[in-house]
């Protein structure tokens, strides 16, 4: 079965000249070896970016997400490896770039933000001159004077106020939601086409988790560069990205526009997921829902569906068991949905023609 | 940030003080009669009576100490017990031999640690890696006056290359002009490169002799912070704006890993100043450590409880300026931590 | 050793398995440390040398026979013999069972000793602690090797004194760490808890304190072994610690530098290799065990 399915990956490899195709992943798998066995971080995942567009990787802890996004980039480091798979920027072949080629590409052609503002930035330097070093880096023949200029440039462009005053600071001197700003700086430093952003919000509190999203927003429609925003956080998927790709124990179990997603999921983790959303309407009914049981070990997966001891649909169910599902193809053309699961089909149906009742999902 | 200073002063002065008390019993503690032993074993019991007053040995032990260290802090050091000379003068003309070596020693295991250590932990290089935990196991296992003779065993002994135990320079040759008491940096401001030269090879086997032990220590400590900071995830940032490796591991790791370093090699450099006895012997170096030995046999008070003062004394001012440099390099000392919305 | 992977992959496993598991994974790792186990059989072998070496070897280590003086090593005199004819071999192991037992003695009364020191600045507080810690920092700022000398000095030369003044030496490190174990303890949540539900002061320290305590005392103790044994081979050395004829490794490597300088270089330097692997492999242990127990704490900036 897993042979079948990677000759199905396997077949659309070669990406066709396709101007508005940004960035193509074809197969990629990463492993850790540890002594508790060989972990499985990204197994075989395949996605597409287009110029501009603002994909969502949602899903939960220890799936996978941010092992994909340093995958992406060569970032991966001892004891992880990419093993396979192919990864296309603007048409040019990553994966198999020497470090030192993949230098040019980070920082410049793709940009990375971090999950804990806190601990991202290098404490005994100055936030100017953490900004003015991706700028000099990739900017070649600019001045220090030109570099520290466009620092206090992007620095006022993330809404950090007094910035001329503020680049020489220290990040220790600055707030979570401050130093996230300067690291949303240090990454559109030099217009990236592509900006990663692994759970930019996840540290920060709410009402300052709006404003960076509000700032990453703004930022990204004014130099028109695409966005991969992973998060745990539905709401912020919702309001900010065009598609949403869901990851479960290392693989992409559905992926289809947002407004599709949301309002007719098809795998049983989408719909459990979106579900588990406090819904203050029915928080006064009783217990938060949640979803029962743990992700499974990525070093000690089960044949099947990863998800079967947790699905309310298919736990027990033979096929489930025994099968690891394909990625299909459901719904009609304007509102497709490749989910993995073996009773995608049927469940689009339903909630296509309802028997009884729409199922909705806002 | 003044603060901290006062308050490490303070405490500095009071430990001085704790490191005289101390000083003072043990030595009084001592058994045998320094009054006796200057006035020579013949003397009659006026003369040794005499030598007592005159030394002020006969006040109470209060009376004793106070003089004690009101003459520290004056300058007013005394005569040497056994040799008559004024233990400024003695302690003054053996310890630039003392410093170069410590000095010297200093360099070698630092600089050698530093880069070491850099490379051990750069990339996933498990050879090297393993030498250098390997030797870093071994130099701190290694007694530095055994080290100190195989060295001689082999370079000297048997294969001639290095000069024996005959201290700075060979019995033959004259020091050059005194300028610092560095017979390395005299030489070479008065041109004698000649006399460098052997000055130098005079120190190669004692400088590594010194500096094993804390060249282990230090390249162990930082090797170990490198591998900390390594893992931080601030240095996968780094790495994803495009800087290379090498850059990222020195320009990023290194100032991170650096202070507790920092904080240690203080203390190996006041302990390097403050004379290695074994190695001087074996050297026949004629530095401090070789002299406190024999004072202490000797019971010469005089120098001993200067000595003792004096490098309590260079402890705490060393451990006062690594304090300083600490909020120098480390802004997180430096500057408050401010919430600024 | 990316952080950003071991916050987001962490693998599932159910909580028995995971303990059973544990325990076998410690074991494991215990064997795959090739350095800790070669650490480890360097002790024994010493021990058993020291312990069984008048067992199986029949020269004598201090019979003295001009005779044979200064004789390379043979099959006969497997370490050679040294300038008044004796058996170095022999010699070798009866140094090992010297700076073995002094070591371990250091070594326990020095934690006894600092240890109780220790809690009791970090339990009292106030005046007490401050004289304690004032009276600690007063011997630290001594070179220990002047100190201990003017100990052995004052008090009259020998293996005993010699241990005396390593003793006190070693007592500051452990009264501080010891100090600052107990103070860290003392604000962890679970002792508030303790207090909360009303035990005493003494069973607090008794039931919390003291294990975590032990574990910490254990590894500066092994540690503070290399270091016992080198002060004590260094004080031999210059003739304060161990008197000649005694087998000590520091004075048979006195006297060794004699020899050494004539070509005869069996005389100092296998003491000498006596002392390197002890302190090695106690070095190399109390890592492994540091490790083990307490990797980021207290000791991890001594």
């Amino acid at each position: 079965m897993a042979a079948e399915r990677e000759q199905m990956t396997e077949q659309t490899a070669q990406p066709e000249p396709n101007d508005d195709l940004l960035l193509r992943v074809r197969g990629l798998k990463t492993e850790f070896v540890t002594r508790r066995g060989t972990i499985k971080a990204v197994r075989d995942v395949s996605l597409d970016v287009h110029r501009a567009e603002k994909v969502g990787i949602v899903g939960e802890s220890g799936c996978g997400k941010s092992a994909l996004a340093l995958s992406i980039l060569g970032l991966i480091s001892s004891p992880g490896r990419v093993v396979a798979g192919e990864v296309w920027l603007n048409g040019r072949e990553l994966a198999s770039l020497s470090d030192r080629e993949m230098q040019v590409v980070r920082g410049r052609n793709v940009s990375l933000i971090f999950q804990d503002p806190m601990t991202s930035l290098d404490p005994v330097m100055t936030i100017g001159s953490q900004i003015t070093e991706s700028i000099l880096k990739h900017q070649r023949g600019i001045s220090r004077r030109a570099a520290r200029d466009r620092a206090i440039e992007l620095l006022r462009d993330v809404e950090v106020p007094l910035a001329e005053r503020r680049i020489d600071d220290f990040p220790h001197q600055l707030s979570g939601g401050m130093r996230q700003r300067v690291m949303i700086a240090i990454a559109l430093a030099n217009d990236p086409d592509l900006l990663i952003a692994d759970e930019p919000t996840t540290a920060l509190d709410v009402t300052t988790q709006a404003q960076v999203i509000d700032v990453l927003e703004r930022l990204v429609e004014e130099r028109n560069a695409a966005v991969i925003l992973i998060t745990h956080n539905l709401g912020v998927v919702a309001e900010f990205c065009d598609t949403v790709k869901v990851m479960y124990a290392g693989r992409i179990v559905e992926e289809a526009t947002t407004d599709v997603l949301f309002r007719a999921p098809t795998h049983p983790y989408t719909e459990a997921l979106l579900h588990s959303v406090p819904d203050p309407k029915r928080l006064a009914r009783g217990p938060l829902p949640t979803i029962p049981g743990a992700p499974p070990s990525l070093a000690d997966l089960p044949p099947g569906c990863s998800f079967e001891p947790r699905c309310p649909l298919g736990q027990g169910v033979e096929v489930c068991l025994e099968q690891a599902p394909f990625p299909i193809e459901v719904g009609s053309p304007g509102s497709i949905v490749v989910s993995e699961c073996h009773f995608a089909q049927d469940r689009w149906a339903e909630a296509h023609n309802p028997t009884e009742g729409v199922q909705s999902h806002e | 940030m003044v603060r901290v200073i006062v308050n490490k002063v303070t405490s500095s002065i009071a430990t001085i003080f704790g490191a005289s008390v101390v000083a003072f019993v043990l030595l009084r503690v001592l058994p045998g009669d320094p009054a006796r032993l200057i006035a020579g074993s013949l003397a009659s019991d006026e003369a040794i009576a005499g030598v007592r007053r005159q030394l002020g040995l006969d006040q109470p032990l209060h009376v004793q100490y106070i003089r004690y260290i009101t003459d520290f802090f004056t300058g007013d050091w005394g005569f040497s017990f056994s040799s008559g000379v004024p233990v400024k003068e003695i302690l003054g003309s053996r310890f630039p031999a003392t410093a170069e070596l410590a000095l010297y020693a200093f360099l070698f295991a630092f600089l050698s640690a530093l880069v070491l250590a850099l490379l051990a932990t750069y990339r996933e290089w498990p050879v090297v890696d393993g030498v250098v935990r390997a030797l870093s196991s071994f130099g701190l296992g290694t007694p530095p006056f055994w080290f100190a003779i195989l060295a001689l065993i082999v370079f000297f002994e048997q294969f001639g290359l290095l000069p024996g135990p005959s201290g700075r320079l060979s019995s033959a040759t004259t020091p050059p002009p005194l300028l610092t008491g560095f017979y390395t940096i005299d030489a070479l401001v008065a041109g004698q490169f000649d006399i460098l030269g052997e000055a130098i090879k005079h120190l190669i086997l004692p400088v590594v002799s010194l500096g094993l032990v804390p060249f282990a220590f230090l390249v162990r400590l930082l090797r170990a912070n490198l591998l900390e900071i390594s893992s931080e995830p601030f240095i996968v940032v780094v790495r994803s704006k495009g800087i290379g490796r090498w850059l990222t591991h020195v320009r990023h790791a290194l100032p991170n890993a650096f202070l507790p370093t920092l904080t240690a090699s203080g203390l190996i450099l006041a302990e390097l100043l403050t004379g290695s006895v074994l190695v001087e012997r074996i050297f026949t170096w004629p530095g401090v450590g070789a002299l406190v030995v024999d004072s202490i046999k000797r019971q010469d008070f005089a120098v001993v409880q200067t000595f003792i003062l004096l490098s309590a004394s260079l402890y705490i001012l060393v451990n006062l300026v690594v304090d300083i440099l600490y909020g120098v390099i480390d802004p997180r000392t430096r500057i408050p931590t401010t919430e600024a919305r | 050793m990316s952080a950003t992977v071991s916050q987001s992959i962490e693998p599932q496993t159910g909580a028995t398995a995971a303990r059973n598991s544990s325990f076998r994974e410690a074991v494991g790792i215990f064997f795959e440390d090739r350095a800790l186990l070669l650490a480890l059989a360097v002790i024994i072998l010493l021990l058993g040398l020291a312990v069984l070496g008048p067992v199986f070897w029949a020269k004598d280590p201090t019979s003295v026979d001009a005779g044979s003086a200064l004789e390379p090593p043979s099959a006969e005199h497997l370490m050679g013999t040294d300038g008044a004819g004796r058996d170095v071999f022999a010699r070798f192991y009866a140094g090992a069972r010297i700076s073995l037992t002094v070591g371990a003695i250091v070594v326990t009364l020095g934690a006894i000793i600092g240890g109780l020191i220790g809690m009791i600045a970090g339990t009292s507080g106030g005046w007490l602690d401050n004289l304690l810690m004032r009276l600690m920092d007063a011997i630290l700022a001594f070179p220990p090797l002047i100190l201990a000398m003017a100990v052995t000095i004052g008090l009259g030369v020998g293996i005993r004194t010699a241990a005396i003044g390593i003793i006190i030496t070693s007592v500051p490190w452990y009264a501080r760490l010891i100090r600052s174990e107990v103070i860290r303890v003392r604000s962890l949540p679970f002792i508030e808890a303790a207090v909360a539900i009303g035990a005493s002061r003494a069973r607090i320290i008794g039931r919390h304190v003291i294990p975590h305590v032990i574990s910490t005392l254990l590894v500066q103790a092994a540690a503070s072994f290399g270091y016992a044994i080198l002060t004590l081979a260094a004080l031999g050395f210059v003739g304060l610690g161990a008197q000649i004829p005694t087998p000590e490794w520091g004075a048979m490597i006195t006297e060794g530098l004699a020899h050494a300088i004539t070509g005869r270089w069996w005389v100092g330097v296998f003491p000498g290799l006596g002392v390197l692997m002890a302190v090695t492999a106690a070095n190399i242990v109390a890592d492994r065990a540091r490790a083990l127990l307490d990797p980021r704490g207290a000791l991890a900036d001594l």
